[in-house]
């Protein structure tokens, strides 16, 4: 079963079912991608659940347009399952430009670019002056921006899934965006009513409606609010605490009184330290305790920061130390970091696999993600680092990981394996389109 | 008024309070303090220090954006006075911009306000700037040194573009160039032929110091 084969409802919860019961200890039958992910989360499943956020290398990969990619939600989740289908990754997670939506259906100015991502013209912020903040309409999510588009993908993702998945820009990412991070900063020292006001507009008026549309039009039970902009060091660990976790836990109740869950603060005080000389052990578990806060979930996660320099223990104890009510260890999501992933050779990709296994992966409670893996990043290092997952962590654990034999994984390329899939025309006649307006 | 004035230009600095650290430095033109002095004893000290404490992990990011922006405030008043007297002449030119379809300049700002402090001359090009505008303003300004930015994986790939048309032109024989951006590395500087990768705002100063020895 890959990315590409659809789920029923039905289906979806008999996998997380299995996958839970397996990940408990009831190893009986083989895991699909969906139940290993359960299993992950919940205990041991066969060999940790691996997921990734590439909407960028996707449409690179593909060869996809930008401007259908970004524009047609069913486009874009086919092509993102293929290449989820291609990677035989567990967890499929096509999501796009989660940052933009609000901002652009609130009005925003966006830069199109040819062979990019839609972006933000931050040269422009939409609240120049703090009285602009009461000139925003909120946005009506059936029609302004790409907020339809937003919804399409959602509800394709429910056609592959059997589940539909929501996702939003959380408070402070989307504040970012339309007001800029230097100018929020200021704000939040000289202003902070200001920014109050801010927040409270953006939770109440444009974050929630938005979360209810989700519901009705795309059946979305549970949605992922990213927050990349408040990751550390933009922000302090205490200023996620005093910024964005109280709002993140309003709406996280406020969308439970619509019987559905909006989780933000995805990848708030996410630790991102740059230099490993500063890399701080103290530091990294206030940013954890931080990050279970503003995101209201019992994970340990590192995503965009340098998982290759990290002491891994500390998040390995961290883990073992705050256990989850009913499973025990907190499930640890560790993100292989994106230019580690694009800049080293398949070997070091392979040496830092084991190392994260052989750390954080023997009690179980384990994923790994790829944090928005680059537009051109060799697809051999990503069959690599999953082949790595599965040959050494097979549970239980190997105690001696450097005795397992590894071997690099021969693959076609993407072209060749897309050829034998019934996706394929959709993409390669997509792909003659672009060259045919290239040529014009 | 006495030479205390620097100290205290310095500290508005440091801390970001930009209102204090242009009002001071008003004040100090003022009472006649050489402007030269002004900016070697109190400007450039009191960013050099924030610099320090990020390095030390003191500082974070929002208290290096407070202080860039004090750093700003104190300049305001302060550069037309330097530029009157002639004592920015020297300074070495920078040209600095984020590449065609990124409009993410967080970094690019840190860079100009520390790249300023070390005494270079700044030529901002902005951001979402085409391949063109950056081979023009080389010939135009011809800096020692111009540094390009990206925050995607996928508008990155555009600085290996600028840097191949800046040697098709033979504009690399005095130029240094460097990269810098969230998704940029070393590996990824040298496989597009830049002379050196910015990990951050101080580490491009101190880099590029290095490449002209303007301290």
């Amino acid at each position: 079963m890959t990315a590409l084969d659809k789920h029923s409802f039905a289906g979806y919860l008999k996998s997380a079912l299995h996958g839970t019961a397996y990940g408990l200890g009831f190893r009986v039958g083989h895991l699909n991608g969906i139940a290993r992910t359960f299993g992950s989360i919940i205990g041991k499943p066969d060999f940790p659940a691996i997921s990734a956020q590439m909407h960028d290398h996707a449409m690179t990969l593909a060869q996809a347009p930008a401007k259908r990619y970004y524009n047609d939600g069913r486009y874009f989740v086919d092509v993102m399952m293929s290449v989820f289908a291609y990677y035989d990754m567990d967890l499929p997670l096509p999501i796009g430009d989660t940052y933009n939506y609000e901002a652009e259906a609130l009005g925003a100015k966006m830069i199109y670019g040819e062979d990019s991502m839609p972006t933000v013209d931050l040269s422009e912020p939409l609240i120049k002056k703090h009285s602009d903040l009461l000139k925003l309409k909120p946005p009506n999510p059936l029609k302004d921006g790409r907020m339809p588009y937003a919804l399409q993908v959602m509800k394709v993702i429910g056609e592959y899934l059997g589940v539909s998945l929501g996702f939003f820009c959380s408070h402070f990412s989307l504040a970012c965006a339309i007001r800029t991070y230097p100018l929020l900063i200021r704000d939040m020292r000289k202003n902070p009513e200001f920014v109050h006001d801010l927040f409270s507009f953006l939770t109440d008026e444009v974050l929630l409606p938005y979360g209810i549309a989700m519901k009705e039009e795309a059946g979305v039970r549970f949605a992922l609010g990213a927050d990349a902009w408040a990751a550390f060091p933009n922000l302090t660990p205490e200023m996620v605490e005093e910024w964005v976790a109280p709002y993140s836990a309003d709406l996280r109740k406020k969308s439970r009184q619509h019987r559905f869950l909006m989780a933000p603060g995805t990848a708030a005080a996410d630790y991102c330290e740059e230099d490993p000389a500063k890399i701080n052990p103290e530091m990294m578990r206030k940013c954890f305790s931080a990050f279970g806060k503003a995101a209201g979930a019992p994970i340990v996660f590192i995503g965009m920061g340098r998982g290759q320099d990290m002491p891994l223990e500390v998040l390995q104890d961290y883990a073992l130390e705050n256990k989850a009510r009913y499973y025990g260890k907190l499930p640890i999501i560790a993100a292989l970091n994106a230019r580690f992933v694009r800049d080293s050779t398949p070997q070091e990709i392979v040496n830092m696999v084991k190392n994260y296994i052989n750390v954080m992966g023997r009690e179980g409670h384990f994923l790994i993600f790829f944090a928005n893996i680059p537009a051109d990043t060799p697809s051999d290092h990503i069959h690599s680092a999953i082949t790595a997952t599965r040959t050494y962590g097979r549970y239980p654990i190997a105690k001696d990981l450097d005795a397992i034999a590894y071997e690099f994984p021969q693959r076609e390329s993407y072209d060749q394996w897309l050829k034998s899939q019934t996706i394929a025309e959709t993409i390669f006649s997509a792909r003659e389109e672009k060259k045919r307006a290239n040529v014009q | 008024m006495t030479t205390e004035i620097y100290h205290h230009i310095r500290t508005a600095i440091t801390e970001g309070d930009d209102e204090q650290a242009e009002k001071l430095v008003i004040l100090a033109l003022e009472g006649e303090f050489p402007p030269l002095d002004i900016l070697n004893h109190g400007v450039i000290p009191g960013i050099l220090k924030t610099g320090e404490l990020w390095k030390n992990n003191e500082y974070f990011l929002p208290d290096v954006i407070l202080s860039a922006d004090a750093f700003k405030a104190a300049m305001s008043p302060l550069d037309p006075v330097l530029r009157e007297s002639g004592d920015s002449s020297h300074r070495k030119k920078f040209v600095i911009g984020v590449v065609e379809g990124d409009m993410h300049d967080l970094g690019k700002s840190l860079v100009i306000a520390m790249l300023t402090s070390a005494g270079f001359e700044v030529i901002d090009l902005g951001i979402d700037v085409p391949r063109s505008k950056f081979i023009d303003a080389v010939k135009e300004h011809q800096p020692v040194i111009v540094g390009m930015g990206a925050y995607m994986t996928t508008t990155m790939l555009e600085m290996r573009e600028i840097i191949a048309e800046l040697e098709n032109q033979n504009l690399r024989q005095n130029l240094k160039v460097m990269v810098g951006g969230v998704p940029t590395s070393q590996e990824f500087a040298d496989e597009v032929g830049a002379d050196a990768w910015g990990k951050d705002a101080l580490d491009a100063m101190h880099k590029a110091m290095a490449f002209v020895d303007v301290s």
